[in-house]
C-alpha cells in the first residue's frame, strides 16, 4: 500500500512540476509582463523602466527558478493590481472556496448517491424515470443561468436565502447549490450503472443464497463494489468545483479564488494568475491522488 | 431415514414479450436426509431453474407458477421471503455454483466473508465466529489455512476459492448442498480434488447433496440416485447404478452411448512417414505493463516448443487452460507470430507462403459457435467466402459447392438461406467446419471444437470430424482439455504445461503409462465411465 501511495506520489510531483514550468512559460513568454504593468497607452521608455523596476529584463529561465523556488518558501511575489503579497490574497479568499467546494460537492452526493440507488433497485420504475429526468436536466442548464433562475425563486419571489455575498452560511446555499447540480448527472448515472451490475454478479447471488436480503443486502454486499467508480469520479468533481467556481462565485459575489481569479485575469495580474492556475491545478492532481489512495483501499486487486 | 425435501408438480414459467412459457413442468423430487442425487441434463433442460426455484434465487422474468415444497416437513410455499432468507438460505439449504472466480465478492476478505455468514445466521461472538470459520476452512482443505482469512478471493487461485466457496455454503452446517455444475470451470485435475471433497464433507457433515451436471460420468461417482432432464421435464429417474445399466428413456441410452462410443475405436486414417508440418522450437513471450522503477516482467506462452505432424495424422495437444496450447496452434495457423523458432509446412516457412495460399492449405475449427459466425449473413455466403476470394469461380459453381459442402457435413439445402441465429450450436458447428474444408485443406487445426457444445452434439461432431478425416484423408490438430474426446480421436499426443512440452507419444502410451507426474495427474483426474465399471446387481 505504502508503495502504491509513493508511487502515485512521485508521477503526481512530476506533473505538478510541468505545470508549474508551463503556466510560467505561458504567462510570462506569451504576455509582456513590463507592458501588461504599464497598461496599453504607456510609452516605450515608461514599459522599459518598469522591465528594469521589476527585473523582467533578466532571462525567462532565471525568472523561473526565482518564482518556483520562492514557493517553497511561501513568498508567491507581489501582486501588481491589489499591491499586497498574493500569498495573503490567497489566504483571504481560500476559506470562502473551500467552503463552496465542499458543500457543492455534499449535495452533489445528497442528490446523486441516493437516487442513483434507488434507480438502481428499481431499473425502469417511476423513481428511476424521475431520476434520469433530474440528470438530463442538470445537464442541460447552463450554471449561470441556474443561478440567476435560483436568485429569482428563492432570492427575490420567495426570499428564504440571501440574494449575493458571503457573510454567513445561508449565503453559501444557493451557490452550492448551482454547483453541485452541475455534477449530479455524472455521478448519479454512475452509481446507478455501477450499482445495477454488481446487484447481478454472482458475487452478489452468493450472498443471497448465503440468505442476505434487502438493505443489508445492498450496503455490506453491493455497496462498495459499485462505489468504485464514483469515487474516482467525485474526487475529479471536487477538484473542478474549484474551477467552477469561476462563474458560480461572480454570479453570487462571494469573495473567493475564483472571483479572485477573474479580477485579477481583468486586471492583467500576472504574478496572482500565474499562481491561481497553479493552485487549481494542483488541487485537482491532490484530489485525483485522493481517489486513487481511496480506490485502492476500497479496492484490494488495485494495491499493487 | 426420513424425507428431507419432497418437490411435487413443480412448474416455472418465463415471462418474455408478455408471454408465459413454461421452462419446466410436472418436476417432482422426493430426497432423503444424507442421500445424494444428481440432476443431468443438457443446458436449458431446466436443471439449475428447478433448483433456484427450490432457494428463491430465480432471475426476476421466471417465477414458479405451481407446485409445493416441503423441506423438513414444513411447507416452504407458506413462508414468505423475509422468513425464508432467515431460516432457511445458507443456514438449511446451501448452494454452490460454477464459476468460482466471480461467485466471492473481490472487496472482502475471505474471513469477512465467512464471518459475516456465520454471524448472520448465529448469535455468538465474534471469537466463536472466527474460531468457527478457521474450522471449516481446514475442513475444505484450504491450504495455510490460517493466512487466508486476511487474504482476498483474487490472492487465491480458481481451486482455492471454489474451496472457499464449500466452506462458506457449509459453515452453517446445513441439512442439504446444492451444488450445480460446481466443477465446471475447473481445471481437470482440480475436477477430481474438488468432488472428492464434497463427497467426503457431505460424509463427515452427514447432509444430504444435490448435484447438476451435463456430465454423467462425474454425477455417477457422486449420487446415489439421478434423475435426467430434458427439455424442462423429468424423463428418467431412479437409482443411479441401475439408470447407467439400464436406462428406460431413448434420451438417456443417448446419453450413454456418447460417452461409451469415445471408448470404442475408431477408423484410422493412412499415416505417411513424412512429416506436413514441422515447428522447431517455436517461443512467444509477452511484457507485462511496466512499473515503476522494475523491469517489465515477461512470461513465455510458449517455450521452445518441437514436433512434427505426419501426413494423414492426426495430433492432439492437451493441457490445463494457459498450458499454451492454443497459442501454438495460433503460430501454426499464421494468426499471431511467433518470436523466435520455425514452423515448416510441406517443408516450406510459414511466412513465406501466400496468405491465399495458405488458406487452401491451413484452416481453423474454433471452440465457440455461437459467436465465430457473422450474424449478418446467411449460412450460404459465409461458407463461399472462402470460395468467392480464393478462387475464381461462378456463381452458380460456387452454390453448387457450397451445397455439396453442406451435405457432406450433414446439413440439407435448406440451411443455404439461413441466418446462424436460426440454427443450434451444433449445426453452427457443422457450418463452421464446412467453412474450414471447402477449400479443400489438408490440415485442420480445431481448437476445443467441442467443448461449447452438450454431450449429445459433441459426439455428432466428433463423427464428423472422424468421417471428414478418412473421406479427405486430413491432417488434423487438435486441441482439447478432454482427455476422453482426446483419446477418442487421435494417433498421438503432446502434453503442454507452463508453455512447454513435458510428454509426447502414442496416444495409448500416454494415457496408459504415462511417464511425467503431471500427466499421471492429468490423466488420473479423469472420470470415464467405463462399460465394465457398471456392476450388475
Amino acid at each position: 500500500m505504502l508503495r502504491f501511495i509513493a508511487g502515485r506520489l512521485i508521477v503526481v510531483l512530476s506533473v505538478g512540476l510541468t505545470l508549474s514550468i508551463v503556466t510560467f512559460f505561458l504567462l510570462n513568454y506569451v504576455i509582456d509582463p513590463a507592458q501588461a504593468i504599464a497598461g496599453e497607452d504607456a510609452l516605450f521608455e515608461e514599459i522599459e523602466q518598469i522591465r528594469e523596476q521589476y527585473g523582467f529584463d533578466r532571462s525567462i529561465t532565471v525568472r523561473y527558478f526565482e518564482w518556483f523556488s520562492g514557493i517553497f518558501k511561501g513568498d508567491l511575489g507581489i501582486s501588481y493590481y491589489w499591491n499586497k503579497p498574493v500569498i495573503s490574497l490567497l489566504i483571504d479568499r481560500a476559506p470562502e472556496t473551500i467552503t463552496l467546494a465542499l458543500m457543492s460537492v455534499s449535495v452533489t452526493i445528497l442528490i446523486s448517491i441516493p437516487l442513483g440507488i434507488l434507480a438502481a433497485l428499481n431499473p425502469n420504475s417511476l423513481i428511476d424515470r424521475i431520476a434520469l429526468g433530474i440528470a438530463v436536466t442538470a445537464q442541460a442548464v447552463p450554471n449561470f443561468w441556474l443561478g440567476l433562475i435560483m436568485i429569482l425563486i428563492f432570492a427575490l419571489a420567495i426570499p428564504i436565502f440571501p440574494v449575493s455575498g458571503d457573510k454567513t452560511f445561508f449565503h453559501f446555499v444557493l451557490p452550492s447549490i448551482v454547483l453541485g447540480a452541475s455534477s449530479v448527472p455524472a455521478v448519479m448515472r454512475l452509481m446507478r450503472t455501477g450499482l445495477l451490475d454488481v446487484i447481478n454478479a454472482d458475487f452478489i447471488r452468493t450472498a443471497r443464497s448465503s440468505g442476505f436480503y434487502g438493505w443489508r443486502l445492498v450496503f455490506n454486499h453491493a455497496l462498495r463494489n459499485a462505489l468504485l467508480p464514483v469515487v474516482s469520479v467525485l474526487a475529479v468533481q471536487l477538484g473542478n468545483k474549484f474551477g467552477g467556481s469561476v462563474i458560480t462565485e461572480s454570479v453570487f459575489a462571494i469573495n473567493g479564488l475564483g472571483r479572485l481569479a477573474l479580477e485579477s485575469i481583468l486586471g492583467a495580474d500576472i504574478p496572482t494568475v500565474q499562481i491561481l492556475v497553479f493552485v487549481f491545478a494542483i488541487i485537482f492532481l491532490f484530489f485525483n491522488l485522493l481517489a486513487d489512495i481511496l480506490n485502492a483501499y476500497l479496492d484490494p486487486r488495485l494495491r499493487l | 431415514m426420513s424425507d428431507l425435501l419432497n418437490i411435487q408438480n413443480l412448474e416455472i414459467s418465463f415471462q418474455s414479450n408478455n408471454k408465459n412459457l413454461k421452462t419446466v413442468e410436472n418436476f417432482s423430487i422426493n430426497l432423503n436426509e444424507k442421500e445424494s442425487l444428481g440432476i443431468v441434463g443438457e443446458s436449458g433442460s431446466g436443471k439449475t431453474l428447478s433448483m433456484l426455484a427450490l432457494t428463491r434465487l430465480l432471475p426476476k422474468q421466471a417465477s414458479v407458477s405451481s407446485g409445493s415444497i416441503i423441506f423438513q416437513n414444513r411447507n416452504l410455499d407458506e413462508l414468505d421471503n423475509k422468513n425464508f432468507y432467515k431460516e432457511i438460505s445458507g443456514k438449511k439449504i446451501s448452494m454452490i455454483f460454477q464459476e468460482p472466480m466471480t461467485a466471492l465478492n473481490p472487496v472482502h476478505t475471505i474471513g469477512k466473508q465467512l464471518l459475516e455468514t456465520y454471524l448472520y445466521h448465529n448469535n455468538v461472538s465474534v471469537e466463536k465466529g472466527i474460531e468457527r470459520a478457521l474450522e471449516i476452512l481446514d475442513a475444505v482443505k484450504l491450504p495455510k489455512y490460517k493466512q487466508r482469512m486476511d487474504q482476498y478471493p483474487h490472492q487465491l487461485s480458481g481451486g482455492q476459492r471454489q474451496r472457499v466457496m464449500i466452506a462458506l455454503a457449509l459453515i452453517n452446517n446445513p441439512s442439504l448442498l446444492i451444488a450445480d455444475e460446481p466443477t465446471t470451470a475447473l481445471d481437470v485435475t482440480v475436477q477430481k480434488e474438488i468432488i472428492q471433497l464434497i463427497s467426503d464433507l457431505r460424509e463427515t457433515i452427514g447432509m444430504a447433496l444435490i448435484f447438476i451436471s451435463h456430465d454423467l460420468g462425474v454425477v455417477s461417482q457422486i449420487s446415489d440416485n439421478v434423475v435426467v432432464m430434458k427439455n424442462g421435464e423429468i424423463v428418467e429417474k431412479g437409482k443411479t447404478l441401475k439408470v447407467l445399466e439400464k436406462p428406460n428413456h431413448p434420451y438417456t441410452q443417448g446419453l450413454l452411448d456418447c460417452l461409451f462410443k469415445l471408448e470404442d475405436e475408431q477408423k484410422k486414417n493412412q499415416i505417411k512417414d513424412t512429416p506436413i508440418i514441422k515447428v522447431k522450437e517455436i517461443s512467444k513471450s509477452y511484457k507485462l505493463p511496466a512499473k515503476i522503477f522494475k523491469k517489465p516482467e515477461i512470461i513465455y506462452a510458449v517455450k521452445k516448443v518441437s514436433f512434427d505432424v505426419n501426413f494423414g495424422e492426426t495430433i492432439a495437444i492437451v493441457g490445463e487452460s494457459g498450458s499454451g496450447k492454443s497459442t501454438v496452434a495460433k503460430i501454426i495457423n499464421g494468426l499471431i507470430n511467433k518470436d523466435e523458432g520455425k514452423v515448416e509446412i510441406k517443408g516450406q516457412n510459414i511466412e513465406d507462403i501466400e496468405i491465399s495460399d495458405r488458406a487452401k492449405i491451413i484452416q481453423p475449427v474454433f471452440q465457440d459457435p455461437y459467436s465465430t459466425l457473422n450474424p449478418i449473413h446467411t449460412i450460404g455466403y459465409i461458407v463461399s467466402r472462402p470460395l468467392t476470394i480464393n478462387e475464381n469461380k461462378s456463381e452458380s459453381e460456387v452454390k453448387e459447392e457450397v451445397i455439396k459442402i453442406l451435405r457432406l457435413v450433414g446439413l440439407s439445402e435448406e440451411y443455404y438461406n439461413r441466418f446462424p441465429n436460426q440454427l443450434s450450436g451444433g449445426q453452427r458447428q457443422r457450418v463452421a467446419i464446412a467453412r474450414a474444408i471447402i477449400l479443400k485443406p489438408q490440415i485442420l487445426i480445431c481448437d476445443e471444437p467441442t467443448s461449447a457444445l452438450d454431450v449429445t452434439i459433441q459426439s455428432q461432431i466428433l463423427d464428423l470430424l472422424n468421417d471428414l478425416k478418412t473421406k479427405l484423408n486430413i491432417t488434423i490438430i487438435l486441441i482439447s482439455h478432454d482427455i476422453s474426446v482426446v483419446k477418442y480421436f487421435s494417433d498421438r499426443i503432446i502434453v503442454m504445461y507452463n508453455g512447454e512440452i513435458i510428454e509426447m507419444g502414442n496416444t495409448n502410451n500416454v494415457i496408459n503409462i504415462p511417464k511425467d507426474k503431471y500427466t499421471k495427474r492429468l490423466m488420473s483426474s479423469v472420470f470415464s465411465l467405463k462399460k465394465n465399471d457398471i456392476k450388475f446387481t
